[in-house]
């Protein structure tokens, strides 16, 4: 009670001195001209008297000093001071800040100002991702931070996005980074475990819409917090919250088309030219074999009447060469178009509802989103509903409550990304369905059930024979509640649980050659993921003398991840209308769980002198069950410290330069093994035998694993330029990863094939460039642009005893490129033969020797060899790119805006997996091959070919990893196009609108690369399989506020 | 503050209290292996575990079926490319088609007879040994001998063609994950082959217990590792042993063809379990290997019989064992598809035409291998030889029992080949026998050149033996200078 009293006597006191005013006004954005509600407005020095604007925007505020100042607040905007002067209406217009010095961004356990923060943060705003018609908020990101790079391994709708930022850090344990959403560290990655080399991606059941802005913390200054989870960086997801004003309702549409493949991917050659190639690998066999023409002619015309006369074509050469080489038989002239049937326009449509608003005392934020695609395979499918509620409670002066509740509920149905002859339908159209099969059996008509050959189905009859289907329902929910004990000190505690349970789904029906041997089978398999984390924070800032300020913060934090897995199969199902395993007739179970724990005890420091000279230093302590007893407790610490030299007094007189900033900072983080029980040797009983128990030995493991831990430095110079017109900053960082874990190959007598240790060191160093401007700048028309641009150097800097390991890109399961750890190379340099080109006398293959066996020949001075299996393996090149980046332009004129971002690479290699197939030189003679490889094979008349004689005589050996299917990876990519327009808001206001907002978006519309044969944007390993690539997307939206 | 100083300092006891169990997190389908064997009970769960393991695909499952098949001559190919059709081409190099599943396979199956043995010798030491233990101890070590006499004569040269040569790396206890084996001789492996069996069998018991190894595994293996060894005397006894116990019975003509459609047959002196939802390999399984092209969906038509198969056992169009050929994809009146794997009736043993037992080592055999030692002795036992060659040989009823005029080492020879077609044998056998193998490749149709290997070749040849695998070499750079010659 005394309190208000000791105001109103306060008021009255100074009232008697003073001359008072009421002072009212409205309040603008100086983008639009648009009111902006919920502006905080304070008389400066008064304690905390102040107002805020309305929905109107406008204000009202009694008992003004005449000579008081008004500050005008409010996030995202720049702060305005304006002397009263007497006056009694006081209009403002507030400018916009884009990544302005003193925006808030969110930091490990709490946020700052960018001007104050002392780690190497990236921010990513809700403008960069509002227009993206994205599924997943990974996409949107791409080109818009130095250092991070994002690859998505699979065109299918809802698949994963592998991230790495500032290279690579580790050989085995994850290189992804460590997703926090509202503060709370979230489940990431795939989650299915179909088993049928599909990708389900959790985090594609959050609803990019509901994002405010993304921060990614990339060096030890600003990640370290995390402690053992960070050394691969931390992306931070901040939704968004109600604003202060009228109930903003707002309504998104879009509708996408993906008719076409981004780019060229392994183009087929036509069925004609399939069928001379295919005559020619036979005829080459028989004549370089010494045979006559004529013999050769026979044996080709054989092979392909064998193959071909059930599809009702039939060969002739009369003259025994390629050249009279005709297709006769019943279905000649027609030709299957496979790519027709297993292809579609893909049709994305999203709708987008959200709620949001805020008093003084409360806040919330709803939406609801529908999300339907059907992807450009005809049976890849997804669909996703997600709805989130953030609320914020004030309940005192002193306590806040915040909860935020997502779920998601999606569907997904893949096929099999992999090298699957019978599943995939990529690899199918390109690789093994040639233009003379048919779906049907041209004298009978009935479908065509047998296999092709090669091993590839006629999809369009199996395809319902089967059906596949991932459904995730995440829950996320946390309740977080603020404590303010003392001005200077707050208590924050945050309690979540974030369950993802997937249930997958997997049929095949008697008829499907999967489920033909036993009678059918469907299996429903169930995880459910779940994530608890507690985490509890004090945070302590007081100035003091007005110079110095100091800042503190204690805490810990406890998570307990669990996984629980449960299947039930059966087969022998009874009819083809029921898929369920209640229906079979013989049923198989399994049930089991897994999961980590980890505890952890957090601090940091921070003081200030001035806010010119900073200094922060943070320790935490973690202990995880992933490790075991003597090695499990790890300390992660970091320094800091930054000058804003812009602060200084000599740099009063450089107008030029707006803000200037330099940063410095070291420290430790830790990667903990990807496998739970890794330290531990472990006795399986997954050997059942004559319906009994059977146990086995399965690990040899090293119970004195430890951590892999991080040393990060990095130096960093932000600078802003004309009054922020322009803004930028360099960052050099060098990153040593030390004790990395590898499943390192051991000798096969051992029983097994690896074991899991800390076998070395990799260095990740580089530069970081972001600049970001306004080109032009007039009262309606802005022209910005930015550029982003890394350079990293990764490279293996020791391995402990010296052994070179060799290891295999893991996607796919199929070995499709080969790598080396060698000290002093790149922690991704391929591995294998060196191909030395053709022989233009004989078409043959030739390798250089590498080794001191007697040459052959020399190509280009060095000993060479036309046998592979004399030549040694060497390194071939570095998947690592030297530049990457993106390039980002907007246009604005009055309403309307169109933005372009490209990606791009420079320097580096790609490796063609998929090569072997669509390339080899006659050992896959069933299957068809590439335009380019027909186009640039050898031949009598081609003798300056880039690829060898095709015979079937298999010179090569496809399974050898060699450079011939190494290529060059630089491409620039437009990755993403949006015009849009605000309809003028009279026209708008006049049908009861807010805002409205039309766009197009296109995804991907334009690739330069160097080289065409397949789409540049290959995975994390720098490797093109069979994975469906990305499509051309057109996308077109609406976007209004009620 | 004072207040706060206190809840945290409690808070942060709480949790330092509580944080070793908590951070002790089990997985939930595995224990540890250092105490998962204490007792008989979890020796027997291993024993199932190693027989289990030796149902690989990799292993008695299926390849070690077909190695010695594609690359004796008894098999021929249709067409190249179906499937481990590199076998019968010989294509192998270390990096590709090496076959390095054997090698795997079979040591992990040794690693698992190896920690077996070591844990039964520590209970015994703690005084807790019993009569169940010994005979699992014998179970072991048998298996482990099978496994070596599998390994070495995949690797190694033939025992009477070089002797001092490489072997395989000999490994008796489990290894540490630094280990860098080197190979030892062809003899030495067979030295601790012969050690294995005679430690084991006085452990063993006498009694027949299906799916499992016991006394006349033991004593059978011992007869045929000593053919091999061309200790005759010893071959002869160890057979006779097992002959003379009358615990197996050989199959009559009648049953000859139905014995295929029934587990743990008479015969059966090793025979290993494949049951559904175990080991059962569906439509990849041996059964389905040797299938004609689209009998069953699924079927590929990988292995059907030579020429000079067909012809062998074309002696005699009334040979019972014809009933268990059926047509192939090249013509109906050719028989060469083996029903072996699948019964007649593609019903098998258990009514799947995939989850069929592994008949490893059966008393047909045993009289075969009774015949050639009783032959090959320094003074030969004709007799005996007669005696035990007619009693397969009478499956050929059309056929002139063998006489002391008529008997000859390649009557043996054809008699294996003829009975013990599709059971991982002819290959062997030539080697052994030092005998050039001719390859049918006129089946493969349309024609296409084989650039691997000859059409004839003998065990001069070098990829008689399988090439260590890179992987091993890369992992393992102690053995890189003792890859098999020409490599």
């Amino acid at each position: 009670m005394m309190k208000p009293i000791l105001i109103v006597l306060m008021l009255l006191l100074v009232n008697v001195s003073i001359a008072q005013v009421r002072v009212t006004g409205k309040v603008t954005s100086s983008d639009d001209g648009s009111p902006i509600p919920g502006v905080a407005i304070q008389i400066k020095g008064a304690g905390g008297h102040g107002a805020s604007t309305d929905a109107k925007g406008e204000y009202a505020l009694a008992n003004v000093p005449a000579d008081a100042v008004l500050s005008f607040s409010f996030i995202g905007f720049k702060k305005q001071e304006i002397p009263v002067d007497g006056k009694t209406v006081i209009n403002v217009n507030l400018v916009t800040e884009e990544l302005g010095i003193d925006e808030v961004i969110v930091i490990a356990y709490g946020k700052t100002t960018k001007g104050t923060n002392t780690g190497a943060v990236s921010v990513i705003k809700n403008d960069a991702l509002k227009n993206e018609p994205n599924i997943s908020f990974e996409n949107a990101m791409s080109g818009k931070v130095a250092g991070l790079q994002i690859t998505t391994l699979s065109g299918q709708a809802g698949s994963t996005s592998s991230i790495r930022l500032r290279g690579i850090g580790s050989m085995n344990a994850s290189n992804e980074p460590l997703y926090v959403i509202d503060g709370v560290p979230v489940i990431s990655g795939n989650v299915s475990q179909l088993g049928i080399n599909t990708s389900n991606n959790v985090m594609s059941t959050i609803n990019p819409n509901d994002i405010e802005s993304i921060s990614v913390l990339k060096d030890a200054a600003a990640s370290s917090l995390y402690g053992s989870r960070a050394a691969n960086g931390v992306i931070l997801i901040t939704t968004k919250k109600g604003k202060q004003g009228a109930p903003v309702v707002s309504f998104k549409s879009s509708v996408s088309m993906t008719p076409t493949f981004a780019t060229d991917n392994y183009e087929v050659a036509s069925t004609e030219d399939q069928v001379k190639m295919y005559y020619e690998n036979f005829w080459n066999a028989t004549v370089y074999s010494g045979g006559t023409s004529a013999s050769a002619s026979t044996s080709a015309l054989a092979q392909l009447n064998k193959r071909f006369n059930k599809h009702g074509y039939t060969f002739t050469a009369p003259d025994n060469t390629v050249n009279s080489l005709t297709i006769g038989g019943d279905r000649a002239g027609t030709y299957y178009d496979w790519e027709k049937v297993l292809f579609r326009t893909a049709v994305n449509q999203t709708y987008d509802f959200s709620v949001s608003g805020a008093t003084d005392k409360s806040s919330y934020y709803t939406s609801l989103s529908y999300t339907d695609e059907k992807g450009r395979s005809v049976i890849n499918d997804f669909k996703r509903i997600t709805g989130r509620i953030n609320f914020a409670q004030k309940v005192s002066d002193y306590v806040d409550f915040e909860t935020n509740i997502n779920i998601t509920n999606s569907e997904k149905a893949g096929f099999n990304d992999s090298r699957s002859t019978g599943n995939n339908y990529f690899l199918q159209q390109r690789n093994l369905l040639w233009g003379l099969y048919w779906p049907t059996d041209y004298k009978t008509g009935e479908p065509w059930t047998a296999r092709y050959g090669s091993y590839a189905y006629n999809p369009l009859y199996y395809d319902k024979e089967w059906e596949n289907s991932s459904k995730t329902l995440r829950l996320s929910a946390s309740e977080t509640v603020a404590v303010k004990i003392l001005p200077e000190l707050n208590l924050r505690s945050i309690f979540s649980y974030d369950k993802s349970q997937i249930q997958d789904h997997l049929y095949y029906s008697p008829a499907h050659f999967q489920g033909s041997s036993v009678n059918g089978s469907v299996t429903e398999s169930g995880t459910s993921i779940s994530k608890l984390v507690s985490s509890t924070t004090m945070n302590y800032n007081k100035e003091f003398a007005g110079k110095h300020n100091v800042g503190a913060l204690v805490g810990w934090e406890v998570e307990e991840n669990k996984s629980e897995y449960q299947r039930s199969s059966g087969t022998n199902l009874p009819t083809s209308t029921l898929h369920t395993v209640s229906t079979a007739g013989k049923l198989d179970a399994s049930a089991y769980y897994w999961g980590n724990t980890m505890v952890s005890m957090l601090s940091r420091a921070e003081y200030n002198y001035n806010n010119t000279y900073y200094i922060s230093g943070s320790f935490r302590r973690d202990g995880a069950s992933k490790l075991g007893p003597k090695s499990r407790w790890g300390n992660f610490w970091s320094v800091a410290g930054s000058w804003r030299i812009d602060k200084e007094k000599f740099m009063k007189e450089l107008e030029i330069i707006s803000s200037l900033k330099l940063r410095a900072s070291y420290g430790v983080n830790g990667t903990l093994p990807s496998n739970n029980y890794g330290w531990r040797s472990l006795t399986s009983y997954s050997n059942k035998y004559m319906e009994l128990p059977g146990g086995g030995v399965s690990t040899i493991a090293d119970e004195n694993l430890s951590w892999e831990t991080s040393y990060t430095s990095n130096i960093a110079l932000e600078f802003g330029l004309l009054k922020q017109r322009i803004t930028g900053s360099v960052e050099v960082f060098d990153r040593k990863s030390k004790d990395l874990l590898q499943d390192v190959p051991i000798s096969l007598v051992t029983g097994f094939g690896s074991t899991l240790k800390n076998v070395g060191e990799i260095n990740n160093r580089g530069i970081e460039l972001e600049l970001y401007g306004d080109i032009l700048k007039k009262k309606d028309f802005v022209w910005s642009a930015g550029i982003t641009a890394s350079h990293i150097k990764s490279t293996v800097s020791e391995l402990y005893g010296g052994k070179n390991i060799i290891w295999y890109d893991p996607t796919g399961g199929d070995s499709r490129a080969k790598f080396i750890y060698t000290e002093g190379e790149s922690t991704l340099a391929l591995y294998g033969l060196e191909w030395a080109g053709v022989d233009n006398e004989t078409g043959k293959n030739i390798w250089y020797l590498n080794n001191d066996k007697t040459p052959d020949l020399t190509v280009n001075g060095r000993p060479a060899t036309f046998k592979y299996s004399s030549a040694s393996e060497v390194i071939l090149g570095d998947i690592h790119p030297k530049l990457f980046g993106g390039l980002n332009t907007d246009f604005s004129w009055k309403g309307l805006s169109l933005s372009l971002n490209f990606t791009y690479k420079i320097g580096g290699y790609t490796y063609d997996a998929a090569g072997k197939d669509v390339n080899d030189d006659g050992y896959y003679w069933e299957r068809i091959i590439s335009q380019d490889a027909y186009d640039n094979r050898w031949t009598p008349e081609n003798k300056d070919a880039l690829y060898p004689m095709r015979i079937a005589l298999d010179y090569e050996d496809v399974n050898q990893k060699s450079s011939r299917h190494m290529h060059k990876a630089d491409y620039l990519r437009l990755k993403s196009t949006t015009l849009g327009y605000n309809l003028p808001e009279y026209l708008v206001n006049k049908i009861g609108l807010d805002k409205a907002r039309v766009y197009f978006n296109g995804a991907n519309l334009f690739t330069k690369a160097a080289y065409t044969v397949y789409d540049p944007e290959v995975n994390e390993y720098g490797t093109r399989g069979w994975e469906l690539p990305l499509g051309k997307t057109y996308t077109f939206g609406i976007e209004v506020n009620l | 503050m004072r207040k706060i100083k206190i809840l945290t300092a409690l808070l942060s006891v709480i949790l330092l209290a509580s944080c070793d169990d908590f951070l002790d997190v089990k997985p939930s389908d595995s224990s540890a292996a250092e105490s998962s064997i204490t007792n008989a009970a979890d020796a027997k769960v291993a024993i199932n575990g190693l027989m289990r393991k030796m149902t690989s695909s990799d292993y008695y499952g299926r390849n070690f079926m077909l190695y010695a098949d594609a690359k004796g001559g008894d098999f021929a190919i249709r067409s190249q490319g179906r499937g481990l059709d590199a076998l019968y081409t010989f294509n192998h190099s270390a990096s590709s088609n090496s076959y390095s599943g054997f090698w795997s396979q079979i040591y992990n199956c040794i690693l698992q007879s190896n920690n077996l043995l070591l844990n039964i010798e520590k209970i015994e030491a703690d005084g807790k040994g019993s009569a169940a233990l010994s005979d699992y101890k014998g179970q072991a070590l048998t298996a482990r001998a099978l496994m070596y006499f599998d390994l070495v004569r995949l690797y190694g040269k033939p025992y009477n063609m070089d002797k001092e040569s490489f072997g395989v790396p000999l490994i008796l206890e489990p290894l540490d994950a630094s280990a860098q084996p080197t190979r030892s001789s062809v003899k030495e492996v067979y030295a601790q082959i012969m050690k294995d069996l005679t430690d084991a069998e006085p452990l063993l018991s006498k009694t027949i217990v299906n799916g499992y190894l016991n006394y006349y595994s033991n004593t059978a293996l011992q007869a045929k590792v000593n053919l091999y060894m061309e200790n005759y005397t010893e071959a002869l006894a160890a057979a006779e042993d097992v002959i003379s116990s009358n615990k197996y019975v050989l199959y009559s003509n009648t049953d000859w063809v139905k014995s295929w459609s029934t587990q743990f047959g008479k015969e059966s002196i090793i025979e290993l379990a494949i049951y559904p939802s175990e080991a059962d390999l569906l439509t990849a399984s041996l059964g389905y290997y040797l299938l004609r092209q689209g009998k069953k969906t699924g079927a590929m038509g990988w292995f059907m019989a030579s020429d000079y198969y067909m012809a062998r056992l074309g002696e005699d169009a009334n040979d019972v064992r014809w009933g268990i050929m059926d047509y192939d994809e090249s013509s109906t009146t050719r028989f060469g598809s083996c029903l072996k794997y699948c019964g007649v009736d593609l019903l098998g043993d258990k009514s799947s035409p995939s989850a069929v037992n592994i008949k490893v080592l059966r008393l047909s055999e045993i009289y075969l291998i009774a015949a050639e030692a009783a032959l090959k002795l320094t003074t030969p036992d004709k007799a005996k030889a007669i005696l035990y060659l007619n009693s397969i040989r009478k499956r050929s009823p059309n056929l002139a029992p063998a006489t002391e005029g008529t008997i000859t080492l390649d009557m043996v020879t054809d008699e294996r080949s003829k009975e013990l077609y599709a059971e991982g044998q002819r290959f062997f056998d030539m080697m052994r026998l030092n005998k050039t193998i001719t390859f049918n490749d006129e089946f493969i149709s349309p024609a296409v050149t084989i650039a691997h290997r000859q059409k004839t070749i003998d065990r001069t040849f070098y990829k008689t033996r399988l090439p260590i695998a890179t992987a091993e070499i890369d992992a393992n750079p102690a053995i890189a200078t003792q890859q098999n010659p020409e490599y």
